[in-house]
């Protein structure tokens, strides 16, 4: 009997199960603001990296609460703590030390 | 004067004995640490300070001015600096007094340590001599000048308020036996003294004390448990003063060579950095200066507290108090022995950094980044430029200028407008460094502990500064314009900051403005201020635009916005009190406008200030009035 | 002889609130700082959702003021507590003395100069919703020529923490909705673009209204925030923004830029509730009793409240809670007073 499930290729939906609940909840501690964050992108409009670069803190955001952490690297690397983005942030998000925090909880070097 | 016991040792001499090796081990000890911790680098730079004239003369006088009369403390309060002073200049005077009185009447004595501590005992004045008497004045009236400090150290400790301190540090246990040892110093010493006053002589001091209690004090086995009584006071006091905050005083006479050879910090307990952190004397002048201080849960983040939780290698707390500071320099430009506050947590943070970050940066996309000349400045502009002044070659508003406006000021656009609009009517020739976005200046980056990173912003920036032609740049960012100054190296180009630009310009009669008369007050930022020392450029500025009235406290002393970026943890809602109590200090004097020279500070005032801020590019611009008709 | 009762604010609420009372045959004293009555309605061109005009409501509500005694251009100087009344000050010189307030005070808009980074009041093309709807009614405004690329931005001084205000101010969705359409009107080739973080389409046909909006209209909708305005040297507005759900940054090019300035408390607010010692929320406004059960009475006795001085209000809620006031204070007042 031939099994019509769909295990044989890879899924191309969201696994947000995947989430490193442990890790992320260490972010949050470091940073509990890191929840208040809704998104609006007032931080990617006014990124300075974010001219040249993909860097996009709602992006990074977004994929550490989704599991995605890896791609965060990518972004991240290219922010010069400039600041603008803690000015515009809407939620009063520390955004600087937030992203300070995961630099030192995700281990994200260069493999 | 013959000497009265003639073994010239008596047990009671042991507990200062120990004492006194103890602490001059220590201190040797701790001497050639520091020497070797310093890179090789510094070792010679400071050699070569230590017979360079000038250096030693410098020397001499802060140690003379700072150790022993305390000077920069009579500036801020005249009671503690008396207070100070009259200790730590009379005792060094009983003790050099002492010696010599061992030099000139009993010189083979002198390789005992203690005998010139002593000498009251073990010598005594047979006939008066007008010398003998001289002497003993001398050595009761120093005394006399220390018990009067001691007395309003006394009353310091249990009403601080008296003597005009808000907040005083918390004192460790270590410290109170310190302190209550030397306390208890001078007054046993004015009873020993007392006692033998009527066997070995005495002065104004001495002697009353001696016929009020003639019988009592004249047995012998009485006067050896007084004396007894001092040595241990000496005794406890050196022993414990290593890990007492009076370390400072042995600590600073090594700080003040290698400050004044320029030694930086380099880590946050190694070398030059040690020393600055034995000298810390807890004084407690940080706490009242810290912004922070509006809200008392923030006083354990004082730099005293700071120190302590180095020296006591507690790196939870060390690491909080480092990261939350504003960097703003107050406690600093305070601190009754220069600590460099701001210097020692940067250390910190870097090396906390290097170890905890695994993120690698990444800046290679700054070398693409290519200069983005924006025709604003050049059409029209020269034009002017040549028809207008002589060229002088050292006129400010006759050269190419590049305005970097910064990461901020896009924030804020009423500063770069203002900017162009005041070039425009000076007729300076121009160009716009980031009209299309602008690379960060590094200093936030390198005030997060990423100084490696931080220098990869400045070589791009460099680039394309150098790569313009200008032969100035000038920044309207205190921020921007602090690390171009201290980190940029810029061969060929003056950084000017606008409040000195604008003021030139003024000088230089290209600029012309008319007075509103309204009151304004000026708001120094804490880069621009103490981190650069321009405080009168733009008060110059100002008073031709408007009627000028002081803060409460200002330059030097200015309090910091609260906005700063050099705070890595403080919380939005933490940051509130420290801008509410800036803005209390500038509106003392009923101002109409608050004028600030930094888009931060602009940004962080303009939400919660009941007077109405503006930036001082602004306020210029508003003022303007075309040029006159020049007397050719 | 009617009892009185000053009602302090000649908005909609105030108004709607006098006819009321004076129906149930008392005597409202109406007081009012501007020196015309109407509030903030007395600007507006057209309402959402179904276009109507503003005067529409206002000019009944003014025309029928008989038994209302009112004071414009007057302001309260001082109320003070008399056994179980209240004695009101005004600033004509006049005074009174009730038993029952009511507070119609509304609200104030947000100075969007508060905003910098938008640049209102140092660029010419951006103007806030309430000069556009100026612009609408009287033609007085912003003459600008070549308007082909409009901008609305949503929430500018609400749900902002950085402006101070972190109330969303409810309206301000429907009406940026209400404006592109009316915009698109005025400029049929113009592109709109509303700048959103959310589309609070919470009313009866705002939904509608947004399908009319997309469909007919043709106004392009970017969900992300505007956080910097450059001007360029025509004059013309670079708008930076992130469109959040394609997930990159933009920098458009526009003509004219709408800022949505949202409600805050009236300046009034804290000075009325020093006089009677009643409470404000964390967001500046007066706190009733009960924001569901009783949103029209305070903690206090005698004091009432009707439409935006309690928080950010639509017309119809404002009209209804004016009504409501009007009742509760008919019920206090009718009830036998304590010994």
């Amino acid at each position: 009997m031939i099994d019509f499930g769909y295990g044989l290729t890879p899924s191309a939906t969201l696994k947000i199960e995947n989430v490193d609940n442990p890790l992320f909840a260490e972010l949050h501690r470091r940073e509990p603001d890191v929840s208040k964050c809704i998104a609006c992108g007032s931080c990617a409009a006014s990124c300075s990296a974010g001219v040249f670069t993909q860097m996009n803190l709602r992006k990074v955001i977004l994929s550490l609460q989704r599991g995605r952490e890896k791609e965060t690297l990518p972004m991240l690397q290219h922010c010069m703590l400039c600041g603008k983005c803690l000015l515009v942030c809407p939620r009063g998000i520390n955004t600087r030390h937030l992203i300070l925090s995961i630099g030192k909880v995700y281990k994200l070097e260069d493999k | 004067m013959r000497e009265r016991i003639l073994a010239a040792y008596d047990p009671f001499v042991l507990p200062f004995v120990f004492g006194m090796t103890f602490v001059l081990g220590y201190c040797l000890i701790a001497l050639v640490k520091v020497l070797v911790q310093l890179t090789p680098a510094d070792r010679r730079k400071f050699a070569l300070s230590l017979i360079t004239p000038t250096t030693i003369v410098k020397n001499i006088r802060d140690l003379f001015c700072d150790c022993l009369l305390h000077v920069k403390l009579w500036k801020r309060n005249p009671v503690l600096g008396y207070m100070h002073s009259s200790i730590a200049f009379g005792w060094f005077m009983i003790i050099l007094i002492g010696h010599i009185e061992t030099v000139l009447y009993i010189p083979e004595r002198l390789h005992k340590l203690y005998y010139p501590i002593f000498f009251r005992y073990f010598m005594e004045e047979q006939n008066e001599t007008l010398q003998g008497s001289f002497f003993f004045f001398l050595m009761d009236f120093f005394l006399l000048i220390i018990l009067s400090g001691i007395t309003i150290a006394i009353i310091k400790r249990f009403r601080s308020k008296i003597v005009g301190m808000r907040r005083t540090t918390k004192l460790t246990l270590t410290d109170r036996i310190g302190l209550y040892s030397l306390w208890a110093i001078f007054p046993l010493r004015w009873i020993a003294e007392g006692f033998t006053a009527g066997v070995a002589g005495g002065s104004f001091m001495t002697v009353p004390i001696n016929w009020l209690l003639h019988n009592f004090m004249s047995k012998p086995e009485n006067i050896t448990v007084a004396w007894w009584l001092y040595s241990l006071a000496l005794g406890t006091f050196m022993t414990v003063l290593p890990f007492t905050r009076y370390m400072h005083i042995p600590a600073e006479m090594l700080l003040i060579p290698m400050r004044n050879a320029g030694l930086p910090v380099r880590h946050t307990r190694k070398g030059f950095a040690l020393t600055m952190l034995y000298s810390c004397p807890s004084c407690g002048v940080c706490i009242d200066a810290c912004p922070m201080g509006v809200q008392k849960k923030n006083v354990k983040d004082a730099t005293v507290y700071l120190v302590r939780n180095l020296k006591r290698r507690n790196n939870r707390r060390t690491l909080e108090n480092a990261e939350k500071c504003l960097m703003c320099g107050k406690c600093a430009a305070l601190c009754q022995v220069q600590m460099d506050a701001c210097g020692l947590r940067l250390a910190y943070r870097t090396t906390h950094e290097q170890r905890s970050n695994h993120l690698p940066a990444d800046f290679g996309y700054l070398a693409a980044v290519e200069p983005d000349v924006s025709a604003a400045g050049k059409t029209g502009v020269t034009a002017a430029a040549e028809a207008g002044a002589g060229s002088s070659g050292t006129s400010v508003g006759a050269q190419k200028v590049l305005y970097y406006a910064g990461c901020m000021s896009s924030l804020t656009p009423v500063i770069s407008r203002s900017v162009q609009k005041v070039l425009t009517s000076a007729g300076v020739d121009y160009e716009l460094m980031d009209k299309d976005g602008s690379i960060c200046c590094g200093r936030p980056l390198m005030l997060a502990g990423h100084q490696e990173e931080a220098r990869q912003l400045i070589e791009a920036n460099r680039r394309l500064i150098e790569a313009s032609g200008a032969r100035i740049l000038l920044v309207s960012c205190a921020i921007c314009y602090r690390i171009f100054k201290e980190k940029y190296d810029l061969s060929g180009i003056t950084v000017m900051h606008y409040t000195e630009y604008f003021n030139q310009l003024l000088k230089e009669g290209r600029l012309h403005v008319s007075n509103g008369h309204q009151t304004l007050v000026y708001h120094d930022p804490c880069d621009l201020g103490r981190g650069c020392g321009i405080y009168d450029a733009p008060r110059e500025a100002l008073r031709t635009v408007g009627q000028l009235v002081p803060a409460l406290k200002e330059r030097k002393e200015s309090i910091c916005c609260g906005g700063s970026v050099g705070s890595l943890t403080l919380r939005y809602e933490d940051r509130e009190p420290i801008t509410r109590g800036a803005i209390d200090n500038l509106t003392a004097n009923n101002p109409e406008q608050i004028i600030t020279a930094c888009p931060l500070c602009l940004k962080t005032f303009g939400r919660f200030s009941p007077v109405l801020v503006k930036d001082f590019a602004e306020v210029l611009a508003e003022h303007l009035t075309p040029a006159q008709p020049t007397q050719a | 002889m009617s009892q009185n009762v000053v009602v302090i604010g000649g908005g909609p609420a105030g108004l709607e609130a006098s006819r009321s009372l004076r129906d149930l045959g008392y005597t409202p004293i109406l007081i009012e700082k501007e020196p015309v009555l109407g509030g903030h309605l007395a600007r507006w061109d057209r309402l959402f959702p179904d276009g109507v005009e503003a005067r529409s409501f206002l000019d009944p509500m003014v025309a029928d003021l008989d038994g209302i005694k009112y004071f414009t251009d007057t302001e309260v100087s001082s109320i003070n507590r008399l056994k179980d009344t209240w004695v009101v000050k005004l600033s004509n010189g006049l005074s009174a003395q009730v038993r029952a307030i009511l507070l119609t005070t509304g609200f104030d808009l947000f100075k969007a100069e508060k905003k910098e980074e938008y640049g209102y009041g140092i660029y010419e093309r951006v103007i806030t919703n309430a000069d556009l709807e100026d612009w609408f009614k009287s033609g007085a405004g912003p003459q600008f020529d070549n308007v082909n690329v409009i901008g609305f931005v949503h929430c500018v001084g609400s749900r902002d923490e950085k402006a101070g205000n972190r109330q969303c101010s409810k309206v301000c969705c429907v009406t940026a909705v209400k404006q592109a359409c009316e915009i698109k009107e005025k400029f049929p080739g113009a592109t709109v673009y509303c700048f959103y973080m959310d589309l609070r389409m919470f009313g009866r046909r705002y939904e509608d209204l947004y399908l009319k909006a997309q469909k007919d209209y043709g106004i392009r909708f970017v969900r992300g925030r505007v956080s910097e305005v450059s001007e360029d040297l025509d004059g013309h507005l670079f708008v930076k923004a992130e469109d959040t759900l394609f997930g990159k940054p933009m920098k458009i090019k526009m003509d004219m830029l709408v800022l949505m300035a949202g409600m805050a408390p009236s300046a009034s607010t804290q000075p009325l509730a020093r006089m009677v010692n009643i409470q404000t929320g964390e967001d500046g406004f007066f706190l009733p009793q009960s924001i569901i059960g009783k949103p029209c009475t305070s903690s206090r006795e005698g004091i009432f409240f009707a439409g935006a001085a309690t928080g950010p209000k639509t017309l119809p809620e404002t009209l209804s809670e004016a009504a409501s006031a009007a009742l509760a204070i008919d019920r206090f007042l009718k009830t036998p007073q304590k010994r």
